[in-house]
């Protein structure tokens, strides 16, 4: 399944990825996170490695993610390495104006065949709704300065 | 009576002969992964599970979790925290859970030890603890599982303590899970230990208890042995803070029990209607 959010924040590109870069500040804005623990010590970039966490359901959801692509002012994606298979990104690009918009996308497959799918299925609302709302609290953040 | 005796005494060999050895090899990370899935959709759906502060488990070697044990022999509690477990630790650190003789060793139930449950005794859990795994006890067993629904929030051992000296023994930490709910999956009415005396199932199956209790599908349910479908009761689960073994056993046992019974009470505060949550 992949859910896919945007909006558009009234702060320049570079405020956004002050924030977003740097995945200490994950927790402050990404709703429902339970854990976002470094892994190895290695600041953020590409081979940065993190313990992450979702409440989805009952129970966390998430495991060891890996940073694959760290392009500067532009994209940050990770991957899962354990748990569920998942990708993530943060994608900033100009919105006019000194705005940003800013899209979170998360695609993940939970193993399990038919199981895993229905799992999926039900899984799809709230995730989306963790997107819509990260991104919320990222722009308010964002645009209180930081 | 010499006949039942016989038929008691055939019943504890064939339940003996059919106890596995702990192997624990046997546990299958590829196997728990795929039925994930499955749990989370009846632990989230169904129970309407809460697991909370699963952060407050070492992240790294072997640990003893000692649990609150409700529901009888369908407990919704440790299905629920074995699925929390292995989502937020993975299903590669290995996790073991001791189980009662009846349970690991009924052919219906052979899928369990795919999970890493083992037969409940002290080698085993040694073994487990050695091997840098975490383990999942309740002491409180068939005593506690049983108890009446009108003491579901009650913490009750029996007096049961051996895992204090379990855990001083492999030098590991006791980490206590709370947990609410379980004893409201059915109608719990009476631990039937006088039952098990008379039937002298307590010598010859090591069961203490043969538990009285209205439950779907069966209407009263004696003994539990074929289990029951349990109601969706919500479950919530709250994991404390890790207890040192570094006093007596007495002392580190109030010490856990004190843990216990205090999540149990803020886990219970906060239901509002049995079953419902």
């Amino acid at each position: 399944m992949r859910v896919d959010r945007s909006n558009v924040i009234d702060a320049d590109r570079d405020a956004v990825w002050k924030i977003v870069s740097d995945p200490d500040n994950y927790p402050s804005f990404m709703t429902n996170l339970e854990r976002w623990d470094s892994a190895n010590d290695q600041s953020p970039s590409v081979g940065a490695r993190y313990f992450v966490h979702w409440k989805v359901g009952s129970v966390p959801v998430g495991g060891l993610m890996e940073i694959v692509e760290f392009d500067d002012l532009r994209d940050l994606a990770w991957v899962g390495i354990t748990g569920v298979t998942m990708r993530g990104r943060i994608r900033l690009r100009d919105a006019g104006k000194g705005q940003t918009k800013v899209t979170f996308r998360l695609s993940y497959q939970a193993p399990g065949g038919i199981w895993g799918y229905i799992a999926d299925r039900v899984a799809v609302g709230q995730v989306g709704r963790i997107a819509a709302d990260t991104l919320k609290r990222l722009q308010k953040r964002a645009e209180s300065g930081g | 009576m010499a006949g039942l005796a016989e038929a008691l005494e055939w019943a504890r060999e064939q339940v003996s002969s059919r106890v596995p050895k702990a192997d624990l090899d046997q546990r299958d990370p590829d196997y728990i992964r795929d039925t994930l899935p499955m749990t989370w959709l009846v632990a989230s759906l169904y129970f309407r599970a809460d697991v909370q502060h699963l952060d407050r488990i070492p992240a790294e070697g072997p640990v003893l979790l000692i649990g609150n044990h409700s529901g009888g022999n369908v407990p919704p509690d440790t299905f629920v925290f074995t699925l929390a477990f292995c989502s937020y630790f993975g299903v590669e650190r290995p996790f073991y859970q001791l189980a009662h003789n009846l349970v690991v060793s009924a052919p219906p139930l052979g899928w369990l030890r795919k999970f890493g449950t083992v037969a409940a005794n002290p080698e085993n859990a040694r073994l487990a603890l050695e091997s840098g795994a975490a383990l999942l006890v309740y002491p409180g067993g068939d005593y506690e599982v049983f108890r009446p629904s009108w003491e579901r929030h009650k913490v009750d051992f029996d007096g049961r303590m051996g895992y204090v000296k379990l855990a001083r023994e492999a030098g590991v930490p006791i980490v206590p899970v709370s947990s609410v709910g379980g004893q409201e999956s059915a109608l719990f009415l009476n631990r039937g230990q006088w039952l098990a005396k008379l039937l002298r199932a307590d010598k010859t199956l090591r069961l203490k208890s043969i538990p009285i209790s209205l439950a779907l599908p069966w209407g009263l349910n004696i003994s539990d042995l074929a289990g029951h479908i349990p109601l969706p009761t919500k479950i919530s689960i709250e994991v404390q803070h890790p207890i040192e073994v570094d006093g007596d056993d007495q002392a580190v046992h109030d010490k856990v029990m004190a843990s216990l019974q205090a999540g149990v009470d803020r886990l219970a505060e906060r239901r509002r209607f049995p079953v419902i949550g």
